[in-house]
């Protein structure tokens, strides 16, 4: 049906999504920028590994089974780390590289994790991909749809969290202003924690289904880090909705991009793949700094003011001439 | 005597690591501890000053002598280094050449990949600089690991041997010059730092909006910091290749390059060099007392050894910056020359016992 980099492109794009909302709303209600970010998503992986392989379930559990684990472990780096840090003062580097420094933790104990596997699984628990594992679905592969369905759902639960709820209202607000927050009676501190729990578990979720297409190993979670920078970067980091068109253009670009260029220069080209997000970054950083957010706040607030200018001189010219 | 072989071993491995690290944290504590930027890319140069090395070295000196020039030169640079090094034994001036211009260009390499890499970020929001630069500290290797022109991608790289004409004193006087070039390094960096450009990078530091308001170009200011710690840093990755006459690009992680680095500054004290070097020396020395005893601890605790350094690294930094965020040696205010603090402290003491005019708080008197 689809050619297989299509369909790549697209589960790439829904999971990179997944992973930069995550990214950009932690980074907005804490601010603080969650470099453990890539660990739980590497979490999210070995959980799918152990049900697929140790347990011999479907695959598909592991989204139930990850999005707590992903989400404690986040909530775990924020209140024992960041909120300690914080109240002694730490700045945003210090609290950053403390994120780096989880990040390691997680890194390490996935890896522990991997050669203990080793000992229980036979040889393929540090390199693994589990396409068929998965079901078809009139020709689609089953993940395609399911992480097609799990971003459009999450999008709208989140929309409607932040748009409707109480709980969602006093988010927005902590993003705004978390001190005129704080003033209003909103505990900040446990918007941050929720936020980084539910973060966290978004990150597990999209890594649960990244080896049903993707070649999974301890790394995968750091490198796919930096096209979660790119498409942050590209989405502005000041809303999730710029993370989400940032998450579809980076993963888009990285895919297909990649497939082209290898069909016009070689495959040797796929090695440095990961390399296009990082100079769609830099594209964009020395282009537009504040990211597509940005172009489309500018254009839409100079077109608007033009055109309410344009209409209320209009309309004072009509007034004019009915009062003459 | 074996003992004390094996005794001249471990200070000269010792030596050599701290003389490594001791540069690249002397480059962070110039670019984070003393100016405040986040240089979470510090694998960059040290991977830059060490491809460039693994890269160029072994070509110059094919060229200058002539030997091995029809062979491929990452396949068979073990043959080539070896040709090389036959040439080198009896050429002193000419393995001196080739070190320092190999310093050379690897120097200005990496202070040009240093401003281009920061060249979008610096002028933007710090989180921004902090997420490229961990991107292009996974860039190179990715780079290094694939592009095997360049150091032999997951293979490595001989380096010549500039050295092989010291003959058996070779170990001991590479130890001793190698500390040498460190001290240097340690010295220049910190007469940067009390010089009025160290005021300058504190105060941008400190505030950037106030360093703006006389008229200084901050993100000039910083770019230039940047520039500079990266050129420092890449003299450890060609330190590094030269020690180990070779160069593999498997050996520049993350882990090991900038988080190390960032972990011996934090433990000894940012924003001054004396807490740098202590922290480095103390991770160094902890760090290859594990790498000798790994299998001794491997028996106890079946993890491998890398996994379980890491683990206990990070847990370790969590500690000290909730802990002791200031680090073992806290920064102290840097004596300006040509303020007389003795007048001042007697000034204090005057207003103290008058009860009028203002204090010389303690900050300044320091």
């Amino acid at each position: 049906m689809l050619p297989t980099y299509v369909s790549g492109a697209i589960i790439y794009s829904n999971l990179l999504m997944l992973l930069s909302i995550g990214f950009t709303f932690a980074y907005l209600t804490a601010k603080v920028p969650n470099f453990a970010h890539g660990g739980n998503a590497a979490i999210g992986i070995y959980v799918t590994f152990t049900l697929v392989r140790i347990m011999e379930l479907d695959p598909y559990w592991a989204i139930l089974f990850a999005f707590p684990i992903c989400g404690l472990t986040s909530a775990l780096i924020y209140k024992g780390v960041i909120q300690a840090l914080k109240r002694r003062g730490a700045g945003l580097i210090s609290l950053s590289i403390a994120t780096i420094a989880a990040q390691m933790m997680i890194f390490a104990s996935v890896n522990i994790y991997a050669d203990y596997m080793r000992g229980q699984a036979g040889a393929y628990a540090r390199v693994f991909l589990f396409r068929n594992e998965d079901f078809e679905w009139l020709g689609l592969p089953g993940v395609l749809l399911v992480s097609t369905l799990l971003a459009v759902s999450i999008i709208t639960v989140l929309h409607l969290m932040l748009t409707k709820t109480k709980f969602g209202i006093a988010t927005r607000a902590t993003v705004e202003n978390a001190d005129l927050a704080g003033t209003l009676g909103i505990d900040t501190e446990l918007i941050s924690l929720v936020s980084w729990f539910i973060t966290g578990g978004l990150a597990g979720v999209a890594g649960t289904l990244l080896p049903l297409w993707f070649q999974s190993t301890p790394y995968t979670g750091s490198l796919i880090l930096m096209s979660v920078f790119s498409a942050s970067v590209v989405g502005g980091m000041s809303s999730i909705y710029g993370a989400m068109v940032g998450g579809y253009v980076i993963g888009l670009t990285e895919v297909l991009g990649t497939s082209f260029l290898s069909d016009q220069l070689g495959s040797w080209v796929l090695s440095y793949r990961p390399l296009i997000p990082l100079i769609a970054m830099f594209i964009i950083l020395v282009r537009v700094p504040e990211g597509l957010a940005g172009i489309a706040g500018k254009i839409d607030l100079s077109r608007i003011r033009e055109s309410a200018s344009s209409l209320s001189t209009f309309a004072r010219r009509r007034r004019g001439d009915r009062d003459a | 005597m074996p003992s004390q072989e094996l005794l001249l071993t471990i200070i000269t491995d010792i030596s050599i690591w701290f003389v490594l690290y001791l540069i690249v944290t002397i480059a962070l504590n110039l670019q984070y501890g003393n100016t405040g930027i986040p240089n979470f890319g510090m694998v960059l140069s040290v991977a830059g000053g060490a491809y460039v090395t693994g890269a160029l070295a072994g070509r110059i000196a094919r060229l200058y002598y002539n030997v091995g020039t029809d062979l491929d030169f990452v396949a068979d640079s073990a043959k080539i280094a070896s040709m090389i090094n036959n040439r080198l034994a009896s050429d002193p001036l000419g393995g001196i050449v080739l070190f320092l211009l190999i310093i050379v260009i690897a120097v200005v390499v990496n202070a040009v990949l240093g401003f281009i890499v920061t060249y979008p970020s610096i002028r933007v929001r710090e989180v921004y600089l902090m997420m490229v630069l961990i991107a292009a500290g996974e860039a190179i290797r990715i780079v290094g690991e694939n592009y095997y022109p360049l150091v032999g991608g997951t293979t490595w790289v001989q380096v010549p041997n500039v050295f092989i004409w010291l003959g058996d004193a070779q170990r001991v006087v590479v130890s001793v010059l190698f500390v040498g070039i460190a001290l240097l390094v340690f010295w220049v960096v910190q007469r940067i730092v009390g010089s009025p450009f160290g005021r300058l990078i504190r105060a941008v530091r400190e505030n950037e909006t106030v360093v703006e308001s006389l008229g200084k170009n901050t993100v000039g200011i910083r770019a230039l910091v940047f520039v500079l710690g990266s050129a420092i840093a890449s003299l450890a990755g060609v330190l590094y290749a030269f020690h180990s006459h070779a160069v593999m690009a498997t050996a520049f992680q993350r882990s090991s390059w900038t988080f190390l680095p960032w972990l011996m500054l934090m433990l000894g004290g940012k924003g001054n060099n004396r807490g740098a070097l202590l922290g480095t020396f103390l991770l160094i020395v902890v760090r290859r007392l594990i790498m000798i005893f790994k299998y001794e601890v491997q028996q106890v605790i079946p993890v491998e050894a890398i996994w379980l350094e890491l683990l206990l690294m990070s847990g370790f930094l969590i500690l000290i910056m909730i802990y002791r965020p200031e680090g073992l040696i806290p920064e102290k205010p840097i004596k300006v020359r040509g303020l007389d603090y003795e007048d001042m402290a007697r000034v204090n003491a005057r207003n103290r016992e008058s009860g009028e005019g203002d204090e010389w708080r303690d900050w300044q008197l320091e």
